[in-house]
């Protein structure tokens, strides 16, 4: 594996062996790019500041939330169990925070909860080859299933939870929250920091490498002693803390908790991760491509809002150009050339 | 004949655990709600359970065609022509059970059609084809119909009571059993257990790949088509909202029935199981009293049910691959 990276850095001055190499990326900047001058072009306001500042709240939200979708897909799979995880860290906040836990104690606890909750999830589903698919979404129904039993406990609604909501969590995730002064949510900058974090250790630790090594060849990456159980386990782990963390944020986005706010993320997820175009089938692709296709269905988002469209309508329209849209760099080898 | 019954016989044991599951459920549903198993309760359940088992039915050759081809869009497709019927055909005075049959079916072999076509010839992988599918009919139809509402055909108004098991929609979930026998005694379904199991070596023996995926693909179309006409039946009027609901509950019925989402093993038998043992707890669930957590307390029970009866499905097989 290192010998194929050194060999890699050292044709990397060859701009046409770049292009070919990080296709999606490319692409998906120059979609990005497209789609902001359209925007501009097409509707008034598009691209000022408090348009962008909104669009880059919403694309914080959905990034996080495919942080998990990202490195599961990178092995194979498909995690569905995170919309029913941000619903419950969701609704599990007020009613920690009703019991008189300290805030940062209260969302410790629900991260801590999140990645044990992946865990188990990794562990079922790691036993389960071939049908991980509706072990996680098992999974996420039972967990959510608790978070409402829990929550309702002294009070008469499953589905929604309220608290007063700590002011440094609403700075956090509010469209008018400021950095330091800087009048730019400190979600935003959470993110940022946290896809730097992660395209790092893809890129250059043992475990980041593994992810890629079992996606490619789980024989081969078993050969090299990569444990695939391991990072299998750890991986969900991981999907589920980042689940966690986008419900808590996105109590302070609301002020209040609701048990269906994961679900759009359900297929959003999916969507980012494809449009990014890290293929579902494991072993190439990355998180910085998430991070464009996040963006872009953000951008597209806006854009027909901006056109008028109601959420059908967008929604019709994100499904029809899912395609053309993955078309362009992820089409598979014709059957007679793939034997 | 005698040779090909022993042989399937031996590709029956996946359906060992839906088989041990819904038998354990019936007994546990006659001591919960006996009054299921009168004539009228059966009736009842038959109307309730149609759609999700004909939904399963449609999942079933599309998957047993491999490419890990899940089809994400059977929730939404039978939404679809659930609404068209009511918000075109009925609104526009074309009620005659012909039409709307033949619309029903035609639209989704046609739409079938379509996505087949897009995996084989724009080469996208079929979940992400499916999943565009997906949010496309999802949109499509709250554009059609904003909320539930309008009215079912007069003729069908009366299909939803359900009072006696001679009902017209057992005679439909019958018809499409007997279509799927009829495609299991055929070339194609061989072919198709073939191209699912491992399309290249499928491919270079000669199997049409192209044709018998379109054909499969096809077949799930008029199965959802069916689906659509007894949904329309159970809720006598349009709801352009639960197609998400009956996708999860389609591929968790399937897989419940020990289709294998990668490929190749799957039948009509097991996927009726799976979805009748879905109805089966959904029902006993009911039955106990859990007053306002029951939303909680279904969810909860369902996600550890549908897990552990994974879990022993895979053990069991490693056992009998032992």
């Amino acid at each position: 594996m290192t010998m194929t990276v050194s060999a890699n850095s050292a044709s990397g001055g060859n701009l046409q062996d770049f292009l070919r190499r990080n296709r999606s990326i490319v692409i998906g900047t120059a979609l990005l790019v497209l789609l902001l001058i359209v925007g501009g072009l097409a509707v008034t306001g598009f691209l000022s500041v408090r348009n962008l500042r909104s669009i880059l709240l919403l694309a914080a939200f959905l990034g996080l939330a495919s942080i998990g979708q990202t490195l599961v897909s990178l092995l194979g799979g498909l995690d569905l169990s995170i919309p029913f995880l941000i619903g419950g860290a969701n609704i599990l906040l007020p009613k920690l925070l009703n019991l008189g836990l300290p805030p940062a104690v209260a969302m410790l606890i629900i991260l801590v909860l999140g990645f044990l909750v992946g865990c188990i999830n990794g562990w079922l589903s790691f036993r389960l080859q071939g049908q991980a698919l509706i072990v996680s979404l098992g999974v996420g129904f039972a967990a959510v299933g608790a978070a409402e039993i829990f929550t309702s406990i002294g009070s008469s609604f499953g589905g929604t939870s309220f608290a007063p909501v700590p002011k440094w969590l609403t700075n956090i995730a509010a469209f008018n929250g400021k950095t330091f002064g800087i009048p730019i949510p400190p979600v935003v900058v959470i993110w940022a920091a946290i896809t730097v974090f992660i395209v790092w250790a893809m890129r250059s630790t043992w475990f980041g490498r593994g992810i890629y090594a079992l996606g490619g060849s789980r024989t081969a990456a078993s050969r090299l002693g990569i444990s695939e159980f391991r990072t299998w386990v750890l991986v969900h782990g991981m999907s589920g803390a980042m689940s966690a963390l986008t419900g808590i944020l996105l109590l302070g986005f609301s002020g209040g908790g609701f048990v269906g706010v994961g679900d759009p993320y359900l297929f959003s997820t999916v969507a980012a991760v494809v449009i990014g175009g890290t293929s579902l089938l494991g072993g190439s692709g990355g998180y910085g491509s998430t991070v464009l296709g996040a963006l872009v269905l953000t951008v597209l988002t806006s854009l027909l809002v901006g056109l008028g469209l109601g959420f059908a309508g967008q929604q019709a329209v994100i499904g029809f150009l899912i395609v053309p849209m993955v078309a362009v760099y992820a089409r598979m080898p014709h059957i007679r050339n793939q034997i | 004949m005698f040779e090909r019954l022993l042989r399937q016989r031996r590709t029956l044991g996946y359906l060992t655990v839906p088989a041990a599951l819904f038998v354990v459920l019936v007994v546990l549903a006659m001591i919960r709600s006996p009054n299921l198993f009168t004539s009228e309760g059966l009736g009842g359940a038959i109307v309730v359970a149609a759609p999700l088992v004909l939904c399963t039915l449609a999942l079933t050759p599309i998957v047993m065609s491999g490419r890990g081809s899940v089809d994400l869009s059977v929730g939404p497709l039978m939404g679809f022509i659930n609404v068209t019927i009511v918000a075109w055909l009925t609104a526009g005075g074309f009620t005659h059970p012909l039409v709307i049959f033949a619309w029903a079916m035609g639209m989704g072999a046609l739409y079938q059609l379509c996505q087949a076509l897009v995996i084989l010839y724009v080469r996208v992988a079929p979940i992400i084809v499916s999943l565009s599918g997906f949010l496309f009919l999802s949109g499509l139809n709250l554009l059609i119909m904003p909320r539930a509402g309008g009215l079912a055909p007069d003729w069908m108004m009366s299909w939803g009571a359900g009072r006696t098991i001679f009902a017209p929609v057992t005679f439909i979930v019958l018809a499409a059993l007997a279509l799927w026998f009829v495609f299991w005694r055929s070339a194609l379904h061989t072919n198709l257990r073939l191209t699912g199991a491992d399309e290249r070596m499928a491919y270079t023996a000669g199997v049409p790949t192209a044709a018998v995926r379109i054909a499969a693909h096809m077949l799930g179309g008029v199965f959802v088509g069916l689906a659509a006409v007894c949904y329309t039946a159970l809720v006598a009027s349009g709801d352009p909202t639960q197609g998400g609901t009956f996708t999860l509950q389609a591929v968790t019925a399937l897989v419940l029935g020990g289709a294998s989402l990668a490929g190749g093993r799957g039948g009509a038998i097991g996927s009726v199981l799976g979805a009748l043992n879905m109805f089966l707890i959904a029902n006993l669930l009911a039955t106990f009293n859990f007053g306002t957590l029951s939303g909680s307390a279904t969810k909860l029970a369902f996600g550890l049910i549908l897990v552990f009866s994974l879990l022993v499905n895979v053990l069991a097989a490693r056992r009998a691959a032992n």
